[in-house]
């Protein structure tokens, strides 16, 4: 994990500054990305701490695959700006590409090549090209050096891509739902190799997915995207400390008027009740909200704390967006 | 890139390559089967149609240059260059391998041209092996060919049919599967070559400039069809380059 200050973003609030003395690996601002007339990215604004694990989550059709075909130059943007290492995405796209190592969510190879065919060919693409750190990673996989790309399993293409990925010696790699359609066994393999190995090298990492366990597995920093708009980006440690589940159990049923007043708390972000007991999940200064609620004039028989997980934090998020719309 | 390319392409110019190949032996030995056909049927044949077979089967030279350079040798080349050309970009954004491509730091012009290069340079290879192997047949059948003229004809030939791999290219870089660059560009190159079917329209038919009669005899050179195939063959391929450019994925 890194060792980052912890800054967040929130819409409407969207400037990040990376902690004192670190570069941005991307920086995007204010970015807007058309279909049409439909807005796809709407607004984006969020930077990506050098030497990070950064997961970009969100639904599907949220914008995540659309940000990143912006970054490396495949769409235009139709507003703001984003940069990589500090090279402006859409006039020097070629900068950006050189430092980027790109693994899209299909896999799509060439499958007509054989494994050192289309090394050759990926080394005359690069500007920069290491065989022995992509040999190494081959063997780290067991995957067969010699075979014709179109034999290999689905598993073993995404790993193939990495390494390919890795033999430009990027130093940030972009990886689109990198473990779609892996089997527990090879998305484990694949994940552990891109914390013990890559990250350990000091590489960024952006990736995103929706395979929410994935992503609390390996990332420090998490960006949540909606509907093309931000909804937050945060590292996750700081996130798990100041988003927590609280459990109330009152020894008698609590008035109607007790509840709305929890509910109208800042801190609150939502509220279930059952019977005598109340679920909150809150976020923000959990100190003083447990003083305000130890100080209710109603007795309380119990209070649990209890920490998130990404998938609960994603699901609330999620919700208060939707009922933020 | 230019050896994925090869690698990529090598099918289906095997294959053009051996129907061109066949086509070339068949165009260049029948002369004398033909001719005796002929010589008994033709004088059943309505009066027209008797003299342009005498003057089709008047000299060898001419009987292999009416039968080769002027017909099956655009046409089965035009054949390969649509094919070739119509896969170039559409088929890496149907399989999805462009976005494999162009995340790497290399410009969408250098892509575009190395591809266009390799698929012309393909052409050329069969267009010239077609012209050896025309030369060792006519040989072998006991004729001679005017050397410059198999020389001259084989550049205008290849020169020619770079016009439907551009323009096949460049309705590649629109379409997101080969069949439709293929469907538009035959289609154009059909009606760019229906005027050279009426009389006194020849000179509206594109690829009637891909062959001369004149410079394949010796008797002039194809300057007129030289300038007018390379300004055919430059146009689509700066139009795919400015929509290549433009293009988003």
């Amino acid at each position: 994990m890194s060792e980052e200050k912890s800054t967040s973003i929130v819409p409407g609030n969207n400037e990040l500054r990376p902690a004192h003395g670190q570069t941005a690996a991307i920086e995007i601002h204010d970015l807007v990305v058309k279909y049409g007339s439909k807005r796809a990215v709407d607004g984006l604004t969020f930077t990506v701490p050098t030497g990070t694990i950064f997961g970009f989550l969100g639904p599907n059709g949220s914008g995540k695959t659309t940000t990143i075909k912006t970054l490396l130059g495949f769409r235009q943007p139709d507003g703001g700006s984003a940069r990589v290492f500090g090279y402006d995405i859409a006039n020097q796209s070629l900068q950006v590409r050189a430092r980027i190592g790109y693994v899209n969510e299909t896999n799509s190879l060439y499958d007509y090549l054989t494994i050192p065919q289309l090394c050759a060919f990926s080394r005359s693409l690069s500007r920069e090209w290491n065989q022995q750190v992509v040999d190494r990673y081959i063997e780290v996989f067991g995957l067969p050096p010699r075979e014709k790309v179109g034999h290999l399993s689905k598993g073993m293409k995404s790993q193939l891509a990495l390494c390919l990925a890795l033999g430009s010696n990027p130093d940030l790699l972009i990886l689109d739902e990198p473990t779609t359609g892996l089997d527990p066994l090879a998305r484990h393999e694949f994940l552990n190799t891109l914390v013990s190995e890559v990250a350990a090298e000091g590489k960024t990492i952006f990736f995103s997915s929706h395979i929410l366990s994935e992503v609390e597995a390996v990332a420090d920093w998490v960006a949540i995207i909606r509907v093309g708009k931000l909804v937050l980006c945060e590292e996750l440690d700081h996130l798990k400390q100041t988003q927590k589940v609280i459990k109330l159990t009152y020894i008698d049923l609590p008035p109607v008027s007790e509840i709305e007043r929890l509910r109208s708390l800042p801190e609150v972000m939502s509220l279930a009740q059952e019977g005598r007991s109340v679920r909150l999940i809150a976020h923000g200064d959990l100190d003083t909200l447990m003083q305000t609620l130890q100080a209710r004039p109603y007795a309380l028989r119990e209070v649990e704390t209890v920490d998130l997980n990404l998938e609960d934090l994603f699901m609330e998020y999620m919700k208060e967006s939707n009922n933020g719309r | 890139m230019v050896a994925k390319e090869f690698i990529e392409a090598r099918w289906k110019a095997i294959i053009c390559c051996l129907l061109a190949l066949a086509l070339v032996v068949v165009s260049t030995a029948t002369y004398d089967l033909f001719k005796s056909v002929l010589s008994g049927t033709s004088s059943q044949m309505p009066q027209f149609l008797q003299q342009q077979v005498q003057q089709f089967t008047s000299s060898y030279s001419l009987y292999v240059w009416g039968n080769w350079f002027a017909k099956n040798g655009p046409e089965i080349m035009a054949a390969l260059a649509i094919v070739l050309g119509s896969a170039l970009i559409a088929a890496e954004v149907n399989k999805g391998t462009i976005f494999y491509l162009l995340g790497k730091p290399i410009s969408r012009e250098r892509v575009l041209l190395t591809k266009y290069a390799v698929s012309a340079l393909i052409l050329f290879a069969v267009t010239v092996l077609s012209s050896v192997v025309l030369l060792v047949t006519s040989a072998l059948v006991g004729y001679s060919q005017p050397i410059g003229g198999v020389v001259i004809s084989t550049l205008l030939l290849w020169l020619g049919v770079l016009f439907p791999l551009g323009l096949a290219l460049m309705f590649s870089v629109l379409f997101k599967d080969a069949l439709w660059p293929l469907i538009c560009a035959l289609t154009i190159i059909i009606l760019t070559a229906i005027p050279g079917f009426f009389p006194n329209w020849g000179a509206w038919s594109l690829p009637g400039y891909w062959s001369s009669q004149a410079a394949y005899l010796g008797q002039a050179f194809p300057a007129k069809e030289f300038i007018i195939s390379l300004i055919a063959a430059v146009l689509p391929l700066i139009l795919a380059i400015i929509l290549f450019r433009r293009q988003e994925y």
